[in-house]
Formats: C-alpha cells, sequence, structure tokens
C-alpha cells in the first residue's frame, strides 16, 4: 500500500484525487503516521527548546535599538571591535596555517613520532583556565617565570608583557593558538590520512618534489577541509572569552578587551544583559557571512575531504 | 495489544496534563517549607562549613528546610544575574557583586525586607543601615532591600621583617596619609640598596581588572576630603570644588608613586589575586586591601602570621580620622521567590547577634560583624591583633558606606573602572592628573545622567 500511495503522489492526477491533509502526511496512513509524529517529537521539542528558543530569546533581548545607542557610546566599544578583528584575523589564520603545517610533520613514520603528538596535544587535552593563570602568571614582569629566565640568561628585566595594549593582545592570542592548534592539527591530521597513498606513489614516479606533491596532491584535497576548518575556527574564535579574560583581563585600562569579554563584563559586571547580549549581536555582520560560506561549503556538491 | 493512535496519544497528553494542573497546588504546599538558597563560597574553608553549620542549626531550630548551594564568586555572579533576568529565581542569595542589590533594587527586582531589619535595626551600625537602603525608580522610594550580615573594610597589611630589615621599626611609621605611605617608599630604597632586587614600597592596586582598584581609589578619595562626592539623596558632587580638588588628589598620589618606582610596574594590569600573591611573596612591603583574607590564607603558617602588622587608615594630612569605606555582606529576596516566608526566617535567625556571631567566627572572622555590640562584647574579636585592628577599622572606627548605596550609578563607573582608566591615562597615556581627571568627571556625569533620582 506504501509503495502503491508513493506511487499515486508522483501522478498529479492521483494528488487530486487525495485530500490535502492526507497530501502532507507523506503517503503513511494510520499508525504509521502516529509512529512517525511519535519518533520526531523529540528531536523537535529537544531542537526548538535547545536552538529556536535560546536563539531567538537571545534576538529579542538584543532587539532594543537604544541597546546599540548605549553600546557605541561605551569609550571602549571601538578599541574592542578592532581588538576583535585583530584577535579573530591573526589568530584563526596563524593557527590553522601552523596546524597545516605540523599536520603534515605528524604524517612521518616513526614511534618517536606519535610519542611527540601525544605530547603535543596536551595544551587542549588540559583544563584551559589553570594553564591560562599560569601563563598570565608566567608573563608577570616582575616575578614572572619568563622574564626571570630573561634575567637570568642575558642579565637584562624583559618587558612587563601585560603592560602594554600590543604585548597584552598578542599574549592572549599567543595563549588562544597554543590552546587550540593541537585541536585543529589533528583534524588535519585526519585529513591528511585520507589521502589515497597511490597519489603520492604516483607522483613520486613522476618526479615530483615534496613541494610539488603539497602544491598538486595536499592543497586541493585539503583545501575544502581547511576553508570549512578555518570558518568554524572563525566562530569558535569569536566566542573565546577565556584566552583574553584571564591572560590579559581585558586591560591594560580596558585597552584588550574583544566582544566576548566585553558582553560578559556588560551582562554580569554592570547587571545589563541585555546589553551584553547586543555586544555580542554587534558580531552578527561578521557572523552572518561567515555561516552563509560555510554553508554553502558543506553542501557542496564536489566533495573533496 | 493496543496500537498507539493520534487519538490515545493526545487521551494520554490531556490526562497528564489535567493530573499536573490539580496536583500543582498540594505540591507547592509540601514544598512551602523550604527555602532554595544560593550562597558564595568562602574565601576559606571554615567559612563554606560555618554556613552548613548556620543552615543545619536553623532547620533544627525551625523546622523549616534550606536547600542551599555554595557556589564560587563569579558563577554565582553570573547565576544571579541570569536568574534575575529570567525570573526564574531562588528564595534567597548573597549580594555577588557588592552591588548587585543596589542595581536589582533600582530596577524593582527585589522583595522589600523592613520587616526583616526592624527585627534587629537597633543593633545595626548606621553604615549598615545606610547600605541596606536602596532606591527604587518604579516606586520612587528608598526602603530596605538588603539585609546586612557582614562588613569589610580595607586595611593596611604590612611585613614587619621588611620594615626591619630596612632599618625600621614599626613605631616609625608617620601617622599621617602621605606621610605614611611614604615612609614605604624610604623602606623600598634602603632594601634596594641591601640588593632586594624586586621588592617594591607600595602594593596599590593601579589596575582596571576588579574591585580592588576602585576600593584604592576610593579610599584616597576620602581622605583627601572627597567624602561628599555623592551624597545620602542621591546626588554627584563633581561641581563641589573641594571633591575635584580631593579626586585629582587621588589620581596623583598613587600614580605617581608608580612612576617613580614605587608600586610594581605590572600593577598597571593586576587582577584581585596578584597584589595578594606579590604580598605573600614578599615583593612588596605593604598592601592596602580587603578584608584580612591576605592574613587568613596563611593562618596555619604561625610564624609569618603573626610576621604581619594589620593596620587600621592612617590619619588625613590634616590630621582628622579618616572614616573607612565598608562595603556589607547583603543578603536579598528577589521578586518572583517561591518561599519568601521561609527566606525571611532564615534572615531574621541569621542577624541575632549571637547566631551571627558564631557564624562570623567560624569563618575565622575574615568578614566582621554588622552590628558593633557583637565586636564589643566578645572578647574574641580583639584577641588576634589582625582581627583587633580589623574590627577596630570597620566597625568600631568611624566608617561610610559605598558611594553606590546612595545612587546605582556609581556601581556603573566601578565597573567600568572610570577613575582606574584615568590613573592609566597618567601613568601610560601620558596624561596630566587634572586632564585624567576631567576626562573621568565628564564619564562620571554621563553615567549619573542615565540614574536620576527623584527628590522628595
Amino acid at each position: 500500500m506504501a509503495s502503491a500511495s508513493v506511487i499515486g503522489f508522483s501522478s498529479p492526477a492521483v494528488a487530486r484525487r487525495i485530500a490535502p491533509w492526507r497530501y502532507l502526511q507523506g503517503g503513511l496512513k494510520g499508525s504509521e503516521y502516529n509512529w512517525a509524529i511519535a519518533f520526531l517529537v523529540p528531536y523537535v521539542a529537544v531542537f526548538l527548546t535547545f536552538v529556536v528558543y535560546p536563539a531567538f530569546y537571545g534576538l529579542w533581548m538584543g532587539s532594543d535599538p537604544s541597546l546599540y545607542t548605549e553600546l557605541f557610546s561605551d569609550p571602549i566599544y571601538q578599541s574592542t571591535v578592532v581588538n576583535t578583528l585583530l584577535f579573530i584575523g591573526i589568530a584563526v589564520n596563524l593557527k590553522m596555517f601552523c596546524a597545516l603545517l605540523m599536520s603534515g610533520f605528524f604524517m612521518r613514520r616513526g614511534w618517536w613520532v606519535k610519542a611527540l603528538l601525544m605530547i603535543y596535544v596536551l595544551p587542549w587535552a588540559v583544563p584551559a583556565l589553570p594553564t591560562f593563570i599560569s601563563i598570565h602568571w608566567m608573563l608577570n614582569g616582575e616575578w614572572g617565570l619568563l622574564n626571570n629566565a630573561i634575567y637570568q640568561i642575558f642579565n637584562v628585566d624583559g618587558p612587563s608583557w601585560l603592560n602594554s595594549r600590543w604585548f597584552a593582545l598578542g599574549s592572549a592570542i599567543y595563549s588562544h593558538i597554543w590552546k587550540w592548534m593541537p585541536f585543529w592539527t589533528v583534524i588535519l591530521l585526519a585529513g591528511r590520512m585520507a589521502i589515497p597513498q597511490e597519489l603520492y606513489d604516483a607522483a613520486k614516479v613522476d618526479g615530483a618534489s615534496g613541494w610539488r606533491q603539497f602544491v598538486h596532491i595536499n592543497f586541493p584535497l585539503l583545501a575544502n577541509l581547511y576553508l570549512i576548518c578555518t570558518l568554524l575556527s572563525t566562530i569558535f574564535t569569536l566566542g573565546d572569552f577565556n584566552s583574553v579574560f584571564f591572560i590579559s583581563g581585558g586591560g591594560p585600562a580596558n585597552s584588550t578587551h574583544v566582544l566576548a569579554t566585553l558582553g560578559i563584563r556588560d551582562a554580569f559586571d554592570l547587571a545589563k544583559p541585555r546589553l551584553g547580549v547586543a555586544a555580542v549581536m554587534s558580531a552578527l555582520p561578521l557572523m552572518i557571512p561567515v555561516v552563509i560560506v560555510l554553508m554553502r561549503k558543506l553542501r557542496t556538491a564536489e566533495v573533496q575531504l | 495489544m493496543n496500537t498507539l493512535g493520534r487519538r490515545s496519544v493526545l487521551r494520554a497528553s490531556l490526562g497528564l496534563a489535567t493530573g499536573a494542573a490539580l496536583a500543582r497546588p498540594y505540591i507547592a504546599n509540601a514544598a512551602a517549607k523550604t527555602a532554595t538558597v544560593w550562597w558564595v563560597q568562602g574565601f576559606a574553608q571554615e567559612e563554606d562549613v560555618a554556613f552548613r553549620q548556620l543552615v543545619a542549626e536553623y532547620e533544627k531550630a525551625s523546622a523549616n528546610t534550606i536547600d542551599y548551594s555554595v557556589v564560587p564568586y563569579a558563577p554565582l555572579r553570573q547565576k544571579i544575574v541570569s536568574a534575575i533576568t529570567s525570573g526564574s529565581v531562588p528564595d534567597l542569595i548573597p549580594s555577588t557583586p557588592a552591588e548587585a542589590y543596589v542595581l536589582f533594587a533600582w530596577d524593582d527586582k527585589l522583595v522589600d525586607v523592613s520587616d526583616v531589619v526592624a527585627t534587629q535595626k537597633h543593633e545595626y551600625s548606621e553604615t549598615a543601615l545606610l547600605s541596606a537602603s536602596c532606591y527604587n525608580r518604579i516606586e520612587k522610594t528608598r526602603s530596605y532591600y538588603g539585609i546586612p550580615f557582614t562588613s569589610a573594610s580595607l586595611p593596611n597589611h604590612i611585613w614587619r621583617p621588611l620594615v626591619e630589615k630596612a632599618g625600621f621599626k614599626m613605631e616609625d611609621i608617620p601617622k599621617t596619609w602621605d606621610a605614611y605611605y611614604d615612609f614605604f617608599k624610604d623602606v623600598q630604597k634602603k632594601l634596594r640598596a641591601q640588593g632586594e632586587r624586586k621588592v617594591y614600597g607600595l602594593g596599590l592596586q593601579v589596575t582596571t581588572n576588579g574591585n580592588d582598584p576602585n576600593n584604592v581609589f576610593n579610599y584616597f578619595l576620602i581622605a583627601y576630603g572627597g567624602v561628599g562626592i555623592v551624597t545620602k539623596d542621591g546626588r554627584l558632587h563633581l561641581d563641589d570644588p573641594q571633591v575635584r580638588d580631593a579626586a585629582i588628589k587621588a589620581m596623583t598620589y598613587p600614580t605617581t608613586a608608580y612612576k617613580d618606582g614605587f608600586v610594581p610596574p605590572g600593577a598597571v594590569n593586576w587582577n584581585d589575586a596578584d597584589d595578594n600573591n606579590a604580598f605573600h611573596a614578599r615583593q612588596i612591603v605593604m598592601d592596602l586591601d580587603g578584608t584580612i583574607s591576605t592574613e587568613v590564607a596563611i593562618i596555619k603558617d604561625r610564624e609569618d602570621y603573626d610576621n604581619i602588622v594589620t593596620m587600621g587608615l592612617p590619619l588625613s594630612n590634616d590630621g582628622k580620622p579618616v572614616p573607612a569605606q565598608v562595603a556589607n555582606g547583603i543578603a536579598m529576596i528577589p521578586k518572583g521567590a517561591k518561599n519568601p516566608d521561609v527566606a525571611k526566617d532564615f534572615l531574621k535567625y541569621l542577624i541575632q547577634p549571637q547566631v551571627s556571631n558564631d557564624y562570623l567566627k567560624a569563618g575565622l572572622g575574615r568578614n566582621i560583624p554588622a552590628m558593633p555590640s557583637i565586636a564589643k562584647n566578645d572578647p574574641w574579636w580583639s584577641a588576634d591583633p589582625h582581627r583587633k585592628a580589623y574590627v577596630e577599622q570597620g566597625l568600631l572606627g568611624p566608617t561610610v558606606p559605598e558611594f553606590f548605596v546612595y545612587n546605582p550609578a556609581y556601581a556603573q563607573a566601578r565597573n567600568e573602572h572610570v577613575w582606574s582608566v584615568g590613573w592609566n591615562d597618567i601613568m601610560q597615556g601620558g596624561m596630566t592628573p587634572q586632564a585624567a581627571a576631567e576626562k573621568a568627571f565628564k564619564r562620571v556625569e554621563e553615567i549619573f545622567a542615565k540614574y536620576p533620582i527623584v527628590q522628595s
């Protein structure tokens, strides 16, 4: 019967004879339809509760135009936007490029490479907060590990890493890369491992050097994966609160805030959650194109890896 | 076996919904004697033990139940703001951060607890009562929206061995404000001459992170005569020449000390824990920092504990006592609480002097009472030199409340770190103190314009 219904729906003449509500049931009848609904309800409920509702609640919270007037009048908002762009632009690209290089290194054979990989992923595996707090103390200008080492070796005082905007922002970017590069290295390593060995063997027979193998095999086959990873990383990095908050604390003088930390400050320090949401929402002009490109890439017909 | 049909699903759903609706009043009645409480985790483990003990004793005495969660400071702040924003609130919460209750009272988000305050009103210090009184912009009036249960102020913490190593005695420390802090510059010079490469005289938190820099600025402002920057009617007085002069001086002293090399360079980006760490590492000779947590943190290391001297505030430059600005620990009941009566009953129990005293003593006295009689009547508070100095400064001596209790605008100025950004403008931006102060005045005035208070 089901197959007959499917055949029937494919014919416009038959479909016209069926009541519209039956048409919407997708050809299922009686208890089949009820079971389908019963199986679907939990997924729809979870989707509505944990995706649609929070998204619309956030949009509703940040919907008052006066919030943006208040946000833009904040003396540190402009520098925060600049910091966010720098943080994302430098951290994401440097991290992904280095991860690409490192994934090539970890393709090498040998037990010591595997052992090194285990050590290499440790920054990603360990909890973020204690490590960022440790880095914050290591960077202390007077009694931090780094400057003590510089003094011991060179007999000169190192700079106060967290006292200048650019050093402090650079430290936060460095910490972000240190924390997340291993993760993306492993992802790209998995991508490289999926490339058939025969392609390399054939290239070697043709006399291709390592560089040419990279240009003609790795790069084209990894390009899509690399782009998707970069877009995903952009989204994750935009929401990265920990790297900035625990390394520079947004200082000195609120000069290293990014939108994620400004949003938290406004929401919880100023007890203005709507303003905090507005701070994060102001990143939508950047986020929406990224998400659109990501979606288009994810449904691309030409699957590479 | 019955077939699951659309009608059977609808019938069952309707039955469940009806059953739940009918049973709801009875479920609510059964829980009427339980209050949900979120409490802030203590600095010392003993504080959490003290709270659990307090709850157990209350439950025994009242037959009510306190369903409590002890949450660390930062996550609790986020939970509180989220709960009050969403309307899904517990019955009782401490004001975390300190100024939260003023901001929520402003927006009419808290239950009026005047009836609870009334039970011990005669016991509270004047400062504690002022702290509990907040302006509600919807009701257009002030009332008690918080219950004070502790007090905290900023004592000076000094390493006696470093002072003595520099060739001084503690008795050599001058009594007036600028001379007092200048003394530690001399200590630093002497210690540096002895090869102490990394020791600094002054632990002034000239940072833009956390609460510490706001407190330090306010203390300097008050010492220089700027206590009237915000008055009880909630008005800002930056047009008062005395206040302006005091603010400029409060901009000048710490930044000059910094530029002259008497404050660690890294202090411009310290967080709340960094000054404590620097002090414990003996990298700074003194620290002007809130509570005696600095001492309590090392209470098990008796030698170091005894080597720290806790001192109250010096006199002003013209020889008058400087009132200590006190932040009271405040408990609040959010509107929408399911069992506010149980929460109020618990608070009435908590603020009984004997109960409050036992609770604070079990927490090692890091926080001091909000009621002077407690400290006067129990010798325990003066049996330890640190507690004695702290209580004399923050409870028995002259005190004033935080400026934000008069107008929540000051809470926003505080959280934007307007004054300490001004410090940074001087230290790193090359501004003059006057120019930095003018910039800060402008921002503070902008913020106050958003918090108008109707004068009756």
